[in-house]
């Protein structure tokens, strides 16, 4: 289909049109987002029977207008809280919790919302514009290609570590073996499950984030009186519109940080099997690659929280165009959504665009359409939610306990996953005691399964041979580009050490 | 006259006493009549993950089914280890009472069944009673593969090994790939994708030579992909696979037929416990075929209707102990212990 923009403009008035689907839709995902251990996914399977039932236009419109505001609310807990919503916003907490401490949990939360707003709109503007090109990006990664995606998510422990090299590798280490926990991707042998049949699929994502996010940092919360402690507390106290506008100012500057961020998250949202949590680690490691000021990253540095938020709205219309495209959806809650297309009889892949374009373009524009309903909502609670913040610890773990450890069963329903959760927050609570840092071991254990899947896979398909790691032109180019990530902050610091010497 | 009053009296105490009486256990006898099963959900354990072969097929086919039982159904997805984890989960943690059924795929997970060892034991454990379909499994190349017929592809295989995605190892189409190597001399090379979509994708986009799957999702794909053969002695959706022929046919062999096969299964124990209950699953579950509905439901999210076919207790039995029998024959070659 060419740029036909008569047709385009009635797509977004018809969206306009379901504003009353639209509005409790984000609403809904926004809170499912917020509580860890609810999703997207298992929002959708349990409105199944409503969705089953709704004409397929605005069950489709429906259900993506939840799926983005889910991405958007993951952000909201892991600035205030430091306890990621989603295993998407993990890398969020990195920046967004430290500025939450200085006193700018507003400034943080706005740029969460803009990001992921504009990050959102940006990339399913440009998935309409560029669809059929887009659906190719499927076909030319594959398990070579994404053994060196991974790898650049696995190059943040490196980054984590770079502040105690020691304890940042231990930690990512011993994220990576809880990773290979579960059955091997071949044989589905069991390794390492203790005979718990709870382990044969993997160390579960969610109870892992609880128990190393919120349980451990519910603990340590303990130690003071509110998250905003002495200077920051009187900040916090005194925010006011004018911080709101301060975040929209940190956001207007970073506009471009969004923008390729956004498209980092759409790519990496195309290739099933990745997602939100791949992608917004490799944008964090990437944005502070080619930040001026890497040694802020970490710090409370509005970069970092506009990154990775930023890419993991953009994979919501990635993860879609493999669904649409070719029928075949990219990931789980994509999967959920391809039950209710098929139930009303709607024939997925190319055809579709030419039997029913008005579906077919319109889930994107529908998701645009969401997301400037997403801002307008979102952005005014933002000064009302930083005051989390001020809230006595006394208050507040409780409340993260028990709404967390919930959480943690509500995923996949296991008794076992709540147990899970607490040993996980013992382990998470006696890391940062002694700084090793939580984060890494979570990318440990989020990537390294990915990464030992496909390389498994690479390796079988060449039987042994290790070279098939550099036999695509692709794939070498993304090895050039992570030699690149890992020499140039080693350069950079030798440029500014020589020309600190210079200067005298 | 006294014995006379009181013969009376006493009656009419022991009929008071005996109306009382029913008056408490009439509404118990009420109830136990009204509580004719199933007077709740009927909850589903579903071996595999949301959005699969088995969640959509399980789906169209309790729309029509609950319509005769007077009841809904509730799904639970428990992926992982091959299927383990939810058949584990069945036969380990779930009431045994007719309320919880399994929905899986005979083929692959009585495969996995005797690779992996679980736990539970069939049939004791638990049986299947109602097969839903036959789902050839298919050799199929991407539209633009240098393999036109199944000959090319073998040639090749002897000349050089190719690279076969397929869902799972323990999964009758893999079987049926390593006895035609087995057959012919050829080197194919399985690679588990753990799903069906994920291996559709690494043939679509040539990181395999050639995929085998249950031939339902190529033809869903379309034109992207061509099948070049499937393991049965006929081809009931020729017109719908290009003509792909039997490759029984083609070169031969006599490899089994090799199919997947979606059906319901209930704990033994359940069935011996409450055969009423198990009749009325029984019964019904046949009758679900000749509903015009289903047949709709089938053909929008699960195959073509030639695939779908009733198979009771016996026939899936037959079926799974066939499956026990060739994980034996194969286990070396699916199996990381040799």
């Amino acid at each position: 289909m060419g740029w036909d923009s008569a047709f385009l403009l009635e797509l977004v008035l018809r969206s306009f049109g379901y504003w009353y689907l639209i509005v409790p839709a984000v609403v809904l995902g926004v809170v499912v987002g917020a509580v860890p251990g609810f999703n997207a996914q298992n929002s959708l399977i349990i409105l199944l029977p409503l969705t089953l039932t709704m004409e397929v236009e605005k069950a489709l419109i429906f259900m993506v207008s939840l799926y983005c505001a889910t991405h958007l609310g993951g952000g909201i807990p892991a600035i205030l809280v430091n306890i990621p919503g989603t295993g998407g916003a993990a890398a969020t907490t990195l920046d967004g919790y430290q500025m939450a401490r200085k006193g700018q949990a507003q400034q943080a939360l706005v740029l969460c919302f803009t990001s992921s707003v504009f990050g959102g709109l940006i990339t399913s503007i440009a998935t309409v514009a560029l669809l059929p090109w887009l659906a190719q990006i499927g076909y030319v990664m594959r398990s070579v290609e994404m053994v060196v995606v991974m790898l650049f998510g696995l190059t943040l422990i490196a980054v984590i570590a770079a502040r105690d090299t020691l304890k940042g590798l231990i930690a990512g280490m011993f994220g990576l073996l809880i990773g290979a926990i579960g059955t091997d991707h071949i044989y589905s042998t069991p390794r390492a499950t203790f005979g718990f049949l709870e382990l044969l699929d993997g160390v579960p994502l969610v109870p892992a984030l609880i128990g190393l996010f919120a349980i451990s940092e519910a603990l340590v919360m303990l130690d003071e009186e509110s998250i905003a402690a002495g200077d920051a507390r009187e900040r916090a106290q005194k925010a006011n519109w004018a911080d709101t506008i301060e975040g929209l100012r940190l956001s207007l500057k970073g506009w471009w940080q969004i923008v390729w961020t956004g498209f980092v998250g759409l790519w990496i949202g195309i290739i099933p099997g990745a997602g939100a949590s791949i992608a917004s680690f490799v944008a964090y490691q990437q944005s502070r690659m080619f930040s001026k000021t890497p040694e802020l990253y970490g710090t409370g540095h509005p970069a970092g929280v506009l990154a990775p938020e930023s890419a993991n709205n953009g994979v919501t219309s990635g993860t879609l165009v493999p669904l649409m495209a070719i029928g075949v959806p990219g990931g789980s809650t994509a999967a959920v959504m391809m039950i209710v297309l098929q139930y009303h009889g709607v024939v997925l892949g190319p055809r579709l665009f030419i039997e029913s374009p008005t579906l077919a373009y319109g889930v994107f524009v529908a998701m645009a359409v969401a997301y400037v309903f997403m801002i307008f909502t979102i952005l005014p609670l933002a000064r009302y939610m930083a005051r989390v913040t001020l809230v006595s610890t006394g208050v507040l773990v409780p409340i993260i306990v028990s709404c967390t450890i919930v959480g943690a069963f509500a995923d996949r329903e296991y008794l076992f996953d709540m147990g899970l959760a607490l040993v996980f927050g013992v382990i998470g609570y006696i890391a940062r005691k002694t700084n090793f840092h939580v984060t890494a071991m979570l990318i440990g254990i989020i990537i390294g399964p990915l990464f030992e899947q496909y390389l498994v896979r690479a390796l079988r398909l060449s039987q042994g041979d290790l070279t098939v790691l550099f036999s695509s032109t692709i794939g070498n180019v993304l090895w050039a580009l992570l030699a690149l990530s890992l020499l140039l902050p080693y350069w950079r610091g030798r440029g500014k050490k020589v020309s600190e010497e210079a200067t005298g | 006259m006294a014995q006379n009053r009181f013969v009376p009296a006493r009656r009419r105490l022991l009929q008071g006493a005996a109306g009382l009486a029913a008056l408490g256990v009439a509404p118990a006898i009420v109830r136990r009549a009204d509580a004719a099963y199933p007077e709740r959900n009927i909850k589903v354990v579903i071996p595999t993950a949301q959005g699969g072969g088995a969640d959509r097929l399980a789906r169209a086919f309790t729309e029509t089914w609950r319509k005769l039982l007077n009841t809904a159904f509730e799904f639970d997805f428990f992926p992982g280890g091959a299927g383990q984890v939810g058949y584990e989960l069945f036969t380990g943690r779930r009431d045994k009472d007719g309320y919880n059924l399994l929905f899986g795929n005979m083929g692959p997970e009585m495969l996995m069944y005797v690779l992996q060892k679980p736990k539970y034991k069939f049939p004791e454990d638990y049986f299947y009673f109602c097969r839903i379909d036959v789902d050839d499994s298919a050799v199929y190349v991407r539209d633009e593969s240098p393999f036109k017929k199944i000959e090319d592809l073998v040639a090749e295989a002897k000349k050089r090994t190719v690279s076969v995605a397929t869902s799972r190892l323990p999964h009758p189409g893999s079987i049926g790939v390593l006895a035609l190597g087995d057959a012919l001399g050829a080197k194919f090379n399985l690679v588990p994708y753990g799903g069906g979509n994920p291996t559709m994708v690494a043939t679509l986009n040539g990181e395999a030579d050639c995929g085998v799957l249950p031939v339902a999702l190529p033809i869903k794909i379309g034109g992207k992909v061509r099948v070049l053969g499937v393991f049965n002695s006929e081809n009931p959706l020729a017109a719908q696979t290009g003509n792909a022929p039997p490759i029984n046919k083609v070169f031969g062999t006599k490899i089994p037929d090799l199919y997947s096969s979606r059906a319901w299964a209930i704990h033994t124990e359940a069935a011996d416990k409450f055969p009423d209950r198990f009749k009325l699953l029984n019964d019904t579950a046949p009758q679900v075929f000749k509903d015009p509905d289903f047949k709709t439901m089938y053909e929008k999210t699960a195959g073509s209707w030639e695939q779908a076919s009733y198979g009771d207790r016996a026939v899936c039995t037959r079926y799974a102990m066939a499956m026990v029998e060739l994980a034996e024959r194969y286990r070396p070659l699916l199996s990381a212990k040799k």
